[in-house]
């Protein structure tokens, strides 16, 4: 987190790691596409030619609270394959949260679980506690055949650590929901580390209600 | 304030300054682009106050007042005021003393302010007549000259230029963003690239540091090996020698249990010796301290001499010798007692290798050996292929498998450990002659089909005198 006390501005980085094709860009797709214009900026993407992300994605969002504190939110994404492995290191540096995009297919199992420990392994790299940061796990694709099913997640979330979410991004489901509360751990976590409320008089209640107002064009989960 | 954008912003994806991203180059030529279309003079100028571009045209109006004291003093207090003012979100409408207004749009990138740009002076469509303060603007002034200039000044209606600012300002914008994601792309791409190499250069140190370990590690087994050998050898020696003075009655009659015994004992005391000779000469080898000496040897006294040695295993196992050794052979250049264990040691093989009733070929003949290899790049620059003698011994027995060639030169490795057993040999044979070769500068290839036999090919440098 950068903090520019003179601009009363906080600039929070939110990144989006997961295997290659998991919907890591998917989801900041469908952020940009039902968060409101005056929160959004426009998404930028660094991919190549077949539409893989080379680099990453980013995709900025502007929240300025009725305090006068101004928060940037930027929300990146990592590219998924393995053979990119030091940009991934490099769009990791300095992060305050993460939201890990699993596959839910079964056949992706060992795919999600290879990324998480490179997801460790990274953090470590650059000096983040991975059970120090604020992580949580969307399980995307609930629309495809051969998936975990809905009671195995609810199981898998009961003896989980982080925060279980579902989705389908490609459509917008599940999406904001994952955001939002991507954006209440992380500010949860920093309220905790930098007493945010005491500085900026802003609690982590209204923050959240301002994001909610903020990105309230999301049009909830969707039948399938 | 930063001197450069630094990688911390980079990785945050902020853009620092504006000229960072946007060239002054391109810039101009939008604002020239606009100058022309419209008419109208335009700046762009970055949050730090530096101006990227200027493109306008002298007012007759603002020159005529340049030239009166006051007029002079008004225009530059407002240039001024206007330059200095920026906008935090919304667009600000500046007016002038003569009439005109600035237009001073901000621009914003990812909820920061970046700059601005200045469209102006002009003056509003809807202002027909000059107003007073331009008139009165200094005591020397000719009001029908300043009306006149103020005609000519660009006249443009505020709601059109609202939305040709509003473009300019898409514009810019765009350009902003491509030109971020440019620069965002190309220092990604320096950064990975540098973090790659970081990794790599780490592996390397990893690997480097693990190699010499290993090579700490086998230059202690060679010393290991050749301290125990020595060690074994010299009461081994003795062993053998009381041994031959008991059987040559030394200390008394023997009966013919006891010479059998005794016969049994130097037999194994012998393999045993033998054994750890080639321990000795490998690790001689692989610490490069066995001194070849370097002469002429004949290839048909060579072949003789192994012929008559090996002739006794032979028979025992029924096997014939075919010894042949061509016309044109010429002398061999090296060690003639490394030689000798170089054929040998593959005769003996090619011989336990057989089937009963066999043959074995052992066949000398005149041949090239190519520095460069048959074809190699770069052929030209090393010295053409030279004399050498071709040793070719070939067997007709069980053959090696095509997976296991390459590894019957390592030392301690056997085809099949049931080999051992039955033909005894400890796996060092191969491996000292591999080594011997080389060290003749000759080299040793082999080909064999399973169930047909085996061809040892060892191609060996020729004497010069010979040659």
């Amino acid at each position: 987190m950068q903090i520019d006390f003179a601009a009363k501005e906080l600039t929070v980085k939110l990144v989006y790691y997961g295997p290659a094709l998991s919907g890591k860009t998917s989801n900041l797709r469908a952020i940009h596409w039902l968060g409101t214009s005056s929160a959004c900026g426009e998404l930028m993407t660094l991919e190549t030619q077949n539409d893989r992300t080379l680099f990453f994605d980013m995709l900025p969002i502007t929240v300025s609270s009725g305090t006068g504190l101004k928060v940037r939110l930027k929300l990146f994404t990592v590219p998924g394959q393995v053979m990119h492995n030091a940009t991934r290191r490099l769009v990791l540096q300095g992060t305050d949260g993460v939201a890990f995009i699993a596959d839910s297919q079964r056949s992706e199992a060992d795919a999600n679980r290879e990324s998480f420990l490179n997801l460790k392994r990274n953090l470590q790299e650059n000096k983040i506690d991975p059970d120090g940061i604020p992580i949580i796990i969307q399980f995307n694709k609930r629309d495809m055949s051969s998936i975990r099913t809905d009671e195995e997640l609810e199981l898998i979330a009961q003896r989980s650590k982080e925060p279980i979410y579902k989705a389908v991004a490609t459509r917008g489901y599940g999406v904001m929901q994952t955001l939002r509360g991507l954006i209440r751990d992380t500010w949860a976590k920093l309220e905790d580390d930098h007493q945010l409320e005491e500085k900026f008089g802003i609690s982590p209640i209204r923050f959240m209600t301002e994001v909610e107002a903020k990105l309230k064009h999301d049009p909830g989960p969707r039948e399938r | 304030m930063h001197d450069q954008t630094d990688a911390a912003d980079i990785m945050m994806g902020d853009v620092v300054r504006l000229e960072d991203v946007l060239s002054r180059d391109s810039v101009t030529s939008v604002c020239k682009s606009f100058f022309s279309l419209f008419g109208l003079p335009v700046r762009v100028i970055t949050h730090e106050g530096d101006l990227l571009a200027d493109v306008h045209r002298d007012q007759p109006l603002c020159n005529y007042l340049n030239t009166l004291d006051a007029g002079e003093r008004e225009c530059a207090k407002t240039v001024g005021v206007v330059r200095d003012l920026e906008p935090e979100l919304q667009t600000i409408v500046h007016p002038c003393f003569t009439g005109a207004v600035y237009r001073i749009v901000p621009l914003e990138y990812q909820g920061r302010p970046i700059g601005r740009f200045i469209v102006g002076p002009y003056v509003p469509a809807e202002t027909t007549q000059p107003p007073a303060s331009l008139l009165s603007v200094d005591a020397a002034i000719d009001s029908a000259a300043a009306c006149g200039h103020f005609e000519t000044m660009p006249r443009v209606r505020e709601h059109i230029a609202k939305e040709i600012s509003d473009h300019l300002k898409g514009v810019l914008e765009l350009l902003l963003f491509s030109g971020h994601r440019a620069q965002l792309a190309s220092t990604m791409q320096v950064a990975s690239v540098r973090e790659n190499y970081r990794e790599l250069a780490e592996k390397n140190e990893a690997l480097e540091s693990s190699l010499d370990e290993l090579k700490q590690l086998d230059q202690l087994k060679s010393t290991f090996l050749a301290t125990v050998s020595h060690e074994l050898r010299s009461p081994l020696t003795s062993i053998i020698g009381y041994t031959e003075m008991l059987e040559s009655g030394a200390a008394g009659a023997l009966s013919d249990g006891q010479a059998e015994f005794l016969g049994t004992i130097r037999s194994k005391a012998d393999q045993l010796l033998g054994l750890i000779s080639s321990l000795l000469d490998l690790g001689r080898l692989e610490a490069k301290s066995l001194d070849l000496k370097h002469e002429s040897v004949d290839a048909h006294a060579l072949l003789s001499d192994l012929a008559a040695t090996i002739v006794p295993t032979a028979n025992r196992r029924n096997v014939a010798l075919d010894v042949q050794v061509g016309e044109q052979t010429p002398k061999l250049w090296g060690d003639p007692v490394r030689l000798s264990q170089i054929l040998l040691n593959l005769a003996d093989n090619a011989v336990k290798f057989s089937d009963e009733g066999g043959t074995v070929t052992i066949r000398a003949e005149r041949g090239d050996i190519d520095a460069a290899g048959a074809s190699g790049l770069g052929a030209a620059l090393f010295s053409a292929s030279r004399p050498a003698v071709v040793l070719t011994i070939e067997d007709g027995g069980m053959g090696i498998a095509e997976q296991n060639l390459s590894k019957i030169f390592d030392a301690f490795y056997q085809v099949d450990a049931g080999t051992t057993r039955v033909h005894g040999g400890a796996g060092l044979g191969l491996s000292i002659v591999k080594q011997l070769v080389d060290g003749h500068e000759g080299k040793i290839e082999v080909t064999s089909t399973p169930g047909e036999g085996t061809t040892f090919v060892v191609t060996l440098p020729a004497a010069d005198d010979d040659a």
